[in-house]
């Protein structure tokens, strides 16, 4: 894997580790009364969206309302799922000690069961970013994004399958959870009937789905139903799309880092907080962009501080961005469409074995030395021009 | 877990995952704050100043409140900083008066104490649980009551008062009042005042940090309950105050009906022990491995750390932390007591880490 990073020496790993976790105990000595009263701001936006989309598809006689209706439920959707659910599964809102907000009590609005999200997200993938046959978020078992993964002829559909999995975000999501907790008990120990018990917790929550979004609320419009089921077809759609495209920006754009098991074998906090910044890539956008992906918009941050609430990301990006200038560290930011395009060019190289898929992404170069400046805190990293990759094969 | 179809199995599960009381909360809330199909909440309808130290919150509070008996104390929640601090306040009312009030007085160091007295004014929300307690009057009422108050210890005390008073009680009742200096005297004209209504109540201050001409001064002593009694062993004895305070009445009414009531503050529950070394304690539905002394109560260990298991009175009583303990043993702090090793459900703020732990947490 190509790096754009300085090299860092022991010491130098160890002193940004450090200022690292300083700006992490400033932080949490922060939160209090704001964090609060935004997280009841979203949750208070969740319902009423939820009330007014429902309502509008019930109630709508013409398409304009219809299709505001089907919108607002897919926003409701998306803050309960990112804002509010994702959060608060992280147990960033533990503290208000409120069970709306705790993560031991809180179950969310789609196919996949809180709890073993919590495990396969929270433990899993936090713990081992990016390490490839560990973090089961990478690729999703079936996109190839790195020479580490062995290209096989099936790769070269991943195109296509990613776009289906883009509709059905969701249940990719859910299918994907159930089965990373019987992958994780030791192979010896794993029995047929375990795998059936997680799945149907699973098939539990599908269930639940289901029955509200395309039973219940439809049988309360009578003959109406056609309509209520497709506005609920619409804003999962919606919601799906868009989580897909925020959640595949965080770790597959075209410079985030993937690492072996033997990578991370001893591995101290200091390595662990970067590892999580090579592993990870940030959006730019607006406040209320920033809300819509849950602040994964600022999935480096999150990677870092999983436990912190989400909003404080914004106030930690621009120091941590300097303490990374520091230490000649590659800070992963981008607009949307430049990151969500990087994504998809790395997924399309990759559907290529290493050959083509070299040419591709320019990875056959070895390690890049940006020009560091240690002294200078504003420090901005000049990347390479891509023109030159091809011939360097 | 029984299988597909979930919903005919399991059709309440099914029917509380829509969750129609969160609903319900929520567009009740929206319409007044202290509607509400689940919590009890209720409005502040007037603050009183007792003492310098000391306010009587009067409250209003919503259709869930079923009421109490004289003496019992209730949950309050207050939010300090974000954050729901939950801690036990005597109600100071008579059940029939037409709001309830606590009395509260400012605790050094108190969190919530100080809070309340500093901050809460007309207006606000408080969320109350449902009152409990045994520190009430049995059916028969005792000819001969004698009444130990120490400090803010006076407010169950003063609830029961107004009970006899309403109920036209015939006998006689001593209330000893403990208290630092004249100034502090909570309650004191509705105390006076009930004395001179109904003539079967005495009351003596007894001074312990300043001294009044005309006052005894001191703690309690064999003395000071000789001169004010006549035939002690006669008395059914109510003793409310801190903890010294009731340890020493204890002792010295061996033999007589005692009800007693004691409030301890947070941390005040845990037998000071000091340990050499950690205990590993793993949180096996967040994967996570701790270190914790096993000085104090789990719940507090935890909150070191920046672990923040839901939890409520910090005393036992409310069962809000309870959580499943799947290895390892545990001291319950409330009476000494050490735990299996096995499997068992525990509460946090309660327990101290006796050995290495896996909690359901």
């Amino acid at each position: 894997m190509r790096t754009i990073s300085k090299k860092l020496n022991n010491e130098e790993v160890e002193a940004f580790g450090k200022e690292v976790e300083a700006l992490r105990e400033e932080m949490m000595a922060k939160v209090g009364k704001e964090d609060a009263y935004h997280i009841r701001f979203i949750y208070k936006t969740y319902r009423y969206t939820e009330i007014l989309g429902r309502g509008l598809i019930h109630f709508s006689f013409e398409p304009i309302s219809f299709v505001a209706g089907s919108l607002l439920l897919a926003t409701s959707k998306i803050l309960n799922n990112m804002e509010l659910g994702h959060n608060v599964l992280h147990g960033q809102y533990d503290w208000m000690n409120d069970p709306r907000f705790n993560s031991r009590t809180f179950e969310w609005d789609i196919v996949s069961d809180a709890h073993q999200w919590k495990f396969y997200h929270n433990y899993m993938h936090h713990t081992f970013t990016n390490v490839l046959n560990k973090d089961h978020d990478y690729g999703y078992n079936f996109t190839r994004l790195t020479e580490g993964q062995k290209w096989k002829p099936t790769h070269l559909t991943q195109p296509f399958t990613n776009l289906f999995l883009a509709m059905n975000f969701q249940w990719g999501v859910g299918a994907h959870g159930y089965r990373v907790e019987y992958m994780e008990i030791p192979k010896k120990q794993r029995k047929k009937k375990t795998l059936k018990d997680y799945k149907a917790v699973f098939f539990k929550k599908i269930e639940l789905q289901l029955v509200k979004d395309y039973l219940f609320f439809p049988l309360l419009a009578g003959l109406n139903f056609p309509k209520i089921i497709l506005g609920n077809l619409i804003a999962n759609l919606i919601r799906n799309l868009w989580t897909y495209a925020v959640i595949f920006c965080g770790h597959f754009t075209e410079n985030a880092e993937s690492f072996s098991v033997d990578d991370i074998v001893g591995e101290t906090k200091a390595q662990w907080y970067l590892r999580q910044l090579k592993g990870s890539s940030n959006l730019d956008g607006s406040n209320f962009f920033y809300t819509m992906t849950g602040h994964l918009s600022h999935q480096i941050e999150h990677h870092m501080f999983p436990g912190m609430p989400a909003k404080r990301y914004r106030e930690v990006a621009p120091r941590l961005k300097e303490i990374c200038a520091k230490y000649g560290q590659h800070y992963n930011t981008g607009s949307f469409v430049k990151q969500f395009a990087s994504v998809w060019k790395r997924i399309i190289a990759y559907s290529f074995p290493d050959s083509i898929a070299g040419k591709l992404m320019g990875t056959k170069k070895k390690y890049l030395e940006p020009k560091v400046v240690l002294s200078q805190p504003s420090f901005q990293i000049s990347l390479p021009g891509e023109e030159k990759s091809a011939s360097l094969t | 877990m029984k299988t597909f179809p979930f919903i005919y199995n399991e059709p309440r599960e099914f029917l509380k995952s829509l969750q129609p009381k969160e609903w319900a909360d929520f567009l009740l809330g929206e319409i007044n704050p202290r509607f509400s199909t689940t919590a009890i909440k209720a409005k502040v309808v007037a603050v009183r100043e007792e003492t310098a130290d000391t306010k009587t919150i009067v409250l209003k509070p919503n259709w869930l409140w079923k009421g109490f008996r004289s003496g019992q104390h209730v949950p309050v929640t207050v939010e300090i900083a974000g954050r729901r601090v939950t801690r036990f306040y005597s109600l100071s009312s008579h059940p029939k008066d037409k709001h309830l009030s606590i009395t509260v007085k400012r605790q050094k160091g108190g969190l919530v104490s100080n809070f309340i007295n500093q901050n809460i004014k007309k207006g606000d929300l408080l969320e109350l649980g449902e009152a409990s307690g045994e520190f009430v009057l049995p059916k028969m009422i005792p000819s001969k009551l004698l009444f130990l108050a120490g400090g803010s210890g006076i407010t169950p005390i003063h609830s029961i008062l107004k009970q006899l008073q309403s109920s036209k009680y015939d006998g006689k009742a001593t209330l000893l009042y403990f208290v630092r200096s004249y100034e502090d005297v909570i309650l004191r004209s509705s105390l006076e005042e009930i004395a001179k209504t109904t003539g079967w109540l005495n009351i003596r201050y007894i001074f312990s940090d300043v001294p009044k001409e005309g006052y005894d001064s001191g703690f309690l002593t064999k003395e000071i309950l000789k001169k004010y009694t006549d035939d002690l062993k006669s008395y059914s004895v109510y003793v409310c105050g801190p903890a010294p305070m009731q340890t020493k009445a204890l002792s010295l009414l061996e033999g007589n009906e005692v009800k007693s009531e004691l409030f301890l503050l947070p941390g005040q529950t845990s037998l000071k022990v000091k340990k050499s070394g950690t205990v590993d304690v793993f949180l096996s539905l967040s994967h996570k491995t701790i270190q914790v002394k096993g000085e104090r109560s789990l719940l507090e260990e935890l909150e070191d750390q920046g672990i923040y298991p839901q939890s409520g009175c910090r005393m036992g009583i409310c069962h809000t932390c309870v959580c499943k303990k799947a290895v390892g043993s545990v001291t319950d702090l409330s009476n000494g007591e050490v735990s299996e090793l096995g499997e068992e459900n525990i509460q946090i703020c309660v327990s101290r880490a006796e050995s290495n732990l896996e909690l359901e947490l």
